[in-house]
């Protein structure tokens, strides 16, 4: 919505320019424009650099070309209007429009919850559950320290056998009872070559727990704790020249599937978790109108976002106009009425939408309270869709009371008077001058307020959590969910966080809210102002 | 008489019950605010008695670090609402004033890009600042810094389609016989336009500061320490799924939140329907 919020008287500004030219002339002007823009800088190199060092090279590069065109615009003087809108421009890409970007990539992932991490981390994941424990399911004691070579180790003792051994990633090294020095449990403490950590100083760092300590043949010993080793073997071996998983086991081959998983080549529904988030095109989308599971509730979200967005309007702005026609006269009291009527829309809407939940409440809620009745508002369909419609009722009047007033107010009273001249009735003007005029303002803000409900996310959530729905049966979808809140549920909500899928809804509902948002600004007709 | 009861009767008839529509709830809010018990249960639509428990729970509880959360609120909006107007200002400034190439696309972009609701991106913000988090995690997720950094990029948008249309509404003569006098479109904008716009920049920062009290969602992904929350976040995980126990300090707590705000909305009210209005009106 485009427009002036004011139009102030203009002073005389100009005998002040010769004065305050300091501020943006000379060596003053340059000597704070450089601390700024060093201090600045010195804050984005740190931010590259540490970002290069996780490999996010995306957003390094994205930070990289930030400060070159910082420093670029604000150094050379042919940048002007560059100078002005830089700032701005930037926090766009950086917060609106990359992030628009990203949902149109995402939406083309397979990005959900078994899906959510890189192939590299899925791999390295998928090797450390690929073990499994020897028959016997033996185990050590043991102590943790380092080799002569400095590499970690640990030193094992299978004390009723008298068997004892240092062990490192890569060596084992069986020792003599003789060579040990043993402890009252007859566990070895001190060996040669061996320089044992004391256990206050393990606790910070991991890294020994993560290491396949040798043994024999195909089997390793893993640290389960501070001074226990167990007995493993690889089960899963990644082999890298054709990138797949063997079971050392069975001889089972997991291929990637290029969707973000390795399965098995013989039996599609035998799936290495986890999975790796992987372009999968447009599979989401052909989820979205294929899949019955999820078009299903999906339909039913659409026509209630719909329905909702459209009785919200069509009430709302039913009760404004009534109120702007009555106050549209002078009387008595109506500043008194004009500003307890605005009340609603002042008071920050979380709150009163979270008091209206409280007064909807079935056992204690003023609501039944006052009707006398025992209605258990938000379990039941209907009752839940009626009392969102009424809070926004609540929530919405005034808004389209202040705006019917100010088109009324807008509407020439010439006209009006011309027509009663003419012969007219009030209830002639009415219906064929005022309603029509009226109307024509105040479309494209019927419109932009629709918009807006499509996408009322604080008032679905906040008052009956998209419910009532079948928690049990597995519904994500409620009767009161919006378009919006139900990709919320997807995204973040249910067991499963599918942000691929959710992504998806999401470009969709963007091309919705644009085409009516372009309509009502072609009704606006502020597109012409480009012309 | 009688004239008088049919022209106006109908319409104190209608005010009125508009008038206690509207005041249903707050009266409520407000009775259970002084009640002893603190429960969501009511007696009576009349007062009884007058106690200032709920209020004193809400500044000694340590569940309810509403002092903090109050606190977190003020800097999160006031940091976005000053920041996005001097930043704001600028771009606008030059949209409107400003000759370069690609103007004309820029302002379709940026007309495209304030209709798009910051809401439907969530998911990409998430992920996104899960992964600044990673090499950054004092901006990142769960900050105040990046949540700060996200509504003012979400800011930018509405801010400098408002803002330009206000300088759009400037008389270019001015511009022109600043320009005349020698000065440069740095100092134009410093001493013409900074000046006229003091009291819209005052406005469109109040908006935003408005606007920002009251945004929940992505304060809720984001906020996730107790200490961290904002107010919005704080009062709503405080009432969640227990209405009828925190009713009470909940109430209070709710309004001592808004007293601020309703004033900034009541004293800023024609600027604001000045707002909503004039793109139609004009049109």
């Amino acid at each position: 919505m485009g427009g002036t919020v004011s139009r102030p008287h203009f002073p005389h500004t100009f005998g002040l320019v010769p004065t305050v030219n300091i501020v943006f002339k000379g060596k003053f002007a340059l000597i704070t424009k450089l601390i700024l823009l060093s201090g600045l800088s010195a804050i984005l190199v740190l931010l590259i650099e540490s970002a290069f060092a996780k490999k996010e090279y995306a957003i390094a590069l994205f930070l990289a070309l930030s400060l070159v065109a910082l420093c670029y615009t604000y150094l050379s003087a042919r940048t002007v209007p560059m100078k002005f809108f830089l700032p701005g421009l930037l926090l766009l890409f950086a917060f609106v429009i990359a992030p628009i970007v990203y949902t149109v990539v995402m939406s083309n992932f397979n990005y959900k919850t078994g899906n959510i991490i890189s192939k590299q981390e899925a791999i390295t994941q998928i090797k450390g559950l690929g073990v499994e424990p020897d028959a016997n399911g033996t185990t050590f004691d043991i102590i943790v320290g380092r080799a002569s070579t400095g590499e970690y180790a640990i030193l094992a003792s299978d004390t009723p056998n008298h068997v004892y051994f240092i062990s490192t990633a890569t060596k084992k090294t069986d020792l003599l009872p003789s060579q040990v020095t043993l402890n009252a449990d007859g566990v070895a403490i001190a060996a040669p070559n061996f320089t044992p950590i004391p256990e206050a100083q393990l606790a910070g760092h991991e890294d020994y727990s993560k290491i396949n300590y040798s043994y024999q043949n195909n089997y390793f010993i893993s640290v389960q704790g501070i001074n226990v080793g167990a007995v493993f073997r690889q089960s899963l071996r990644y082999n890298p020249s054709n990138d797949t998983f063997e079971n050392l086991i069975n001889g089972k081959i997991y291929k990637d599937n290029g969707r973000g998983n390795y399965v098995n080549v013989n039996a599609s529904d035998d799936v290495l978790q986890p999975g790796w988030r992987a372009p999968n095109w447009f599979a989401n989308y052909e989820k979205l109108f294929n899949d019955r599971q999820v078009r299903g509730p999906l339909i039913r979200v659409f026509i209630w976002t719909v329905s909702f967005a459209f009785l919200t309007v069509l009430t709302s702005f039913a009760f404004g106009l009534l109120l702007a026609l009555t106050l549209n006269k002078p009387m008595r009291g109506r500043r008194i009425y004009r500003g307890v009527l605005v009340l609603p829309y002042a008071i920050p809407s979380v709150m009163s939408i979270l008091i209206w939940g409280g007064m909807f409440d079935t056992e204690f809620g003023a609501i039944n309270h006052l009707l006398g009745t025992h209605i258990a508002w938000f379990q039941n369909a209907s009752f839940a869709r009626t009392a969102v419609i009424l809070v926004n009722l609540w929530l919405a009047f005034p808004y389209f009371y202040l705006i019917s007033s100010g088109a009324l107010q807008a509407i020439p009273s010439e006209l009006l008077e011309a027509a009663a001249i003419d012969g007219a009735n009030p209830r002639q003007i009415f219906k064929k001058i005022t309603l029509p005029l009226l109307m024509q303002i105040l479309t494209p803000l019927l419109i932009a307020s629709f918009a807006f409900n499509f996408n009322n996310f604080n008032l679905i959530y906040l008052l009956t959590g998209g419910g009532p729905k079948d928690l049990l049966g597995g519904q994500i979808a409620g009767a009161t969910d919006i378009l919006i809140s139900y990709t919320y549920q997807i995204a973040f909500g249910s067991n499963t966080q599918d942000l691929g899928l959710a992504s998806s809804i999401s470009v969709i509902i963007f091309f919705i809210v644009a085409g009516i948002s372009l309509y009502g600004l072609r009704k606006s007709k502020v597109l012409e102002t480009f012309g | 008489m009688k004239k008088w009861l049919r022209n106006n009767l109908w319409r104190h008839a209608v005010s009125l019950f508009m008038c206690a529509f509207a005041l249903f709830p707050l009266y409520l809010v407000i009775l259970s605010s002084f009640s002893q018990t603190g429960s969501l249960q009511l007696t009576s639509f009349a007062p009884n008695g007058l106690s200032w428990r709920n209020y004193k729970l809400l500044f000694s509880s340590p569940a309810i670090p509403y002092l903090t959360w109050m606190k977190n609120s003020l800097v999160v909006a006031g940091t976005v609402a000053i920041v996005s107007v001097i930043v704001g200002a600028s771009s606008a400034f030059a949209f409107s004033r400003l000759k370069f190439k690609g103007k004309k696309l820029g302002i379709q972009l940026l007309l495209l890009v304030q209709m798009f609701p910051a809401i439907l991106a969530i998911a990409a913000v998430y992920v996104i600042m899960e992964r600044v988090y990673r090499f950054a995690p004092r901006i990142g997720l769960g900050t105040q810094a990046g949540l700060i950094l996200i509504y003012l990029g979400g800011a930018m948008g509405v801010n400098i389609w408002l803002l330009k249309g206000f300088v759009d509404s400037i008389p270019i003569e001015l511009d022109e016989a600043a320009k005349i006098d020698g000065a440069s479109p740095v100092q134009t904008y410093w001493l013409i336009f900074v000046p006229l716009a003091t009291p819209v920049l005052a406005v469109v920062a109040l908006m935003s500061f408005i606007g920002t009290f009251n945004e929940f969602i992505l304060a809720r992904l984001f906020l996730v320490d107790m200490s961290n929350r904002t107010i919005a976040v704080g009062l709503q995980a405080f009432i969640a799924g227990q209405y009828s126990r925190n009713w009470g300090p909940f109430a209070a707590g709710s309004i001592l939140a808004s007293i601020p705000i309703v004033i900034i909305f009541l004293s800023l009210q024609k600027y604001i329907i000045g707002g909503l209005t004039a793109g139609s009106v004009k049109g």
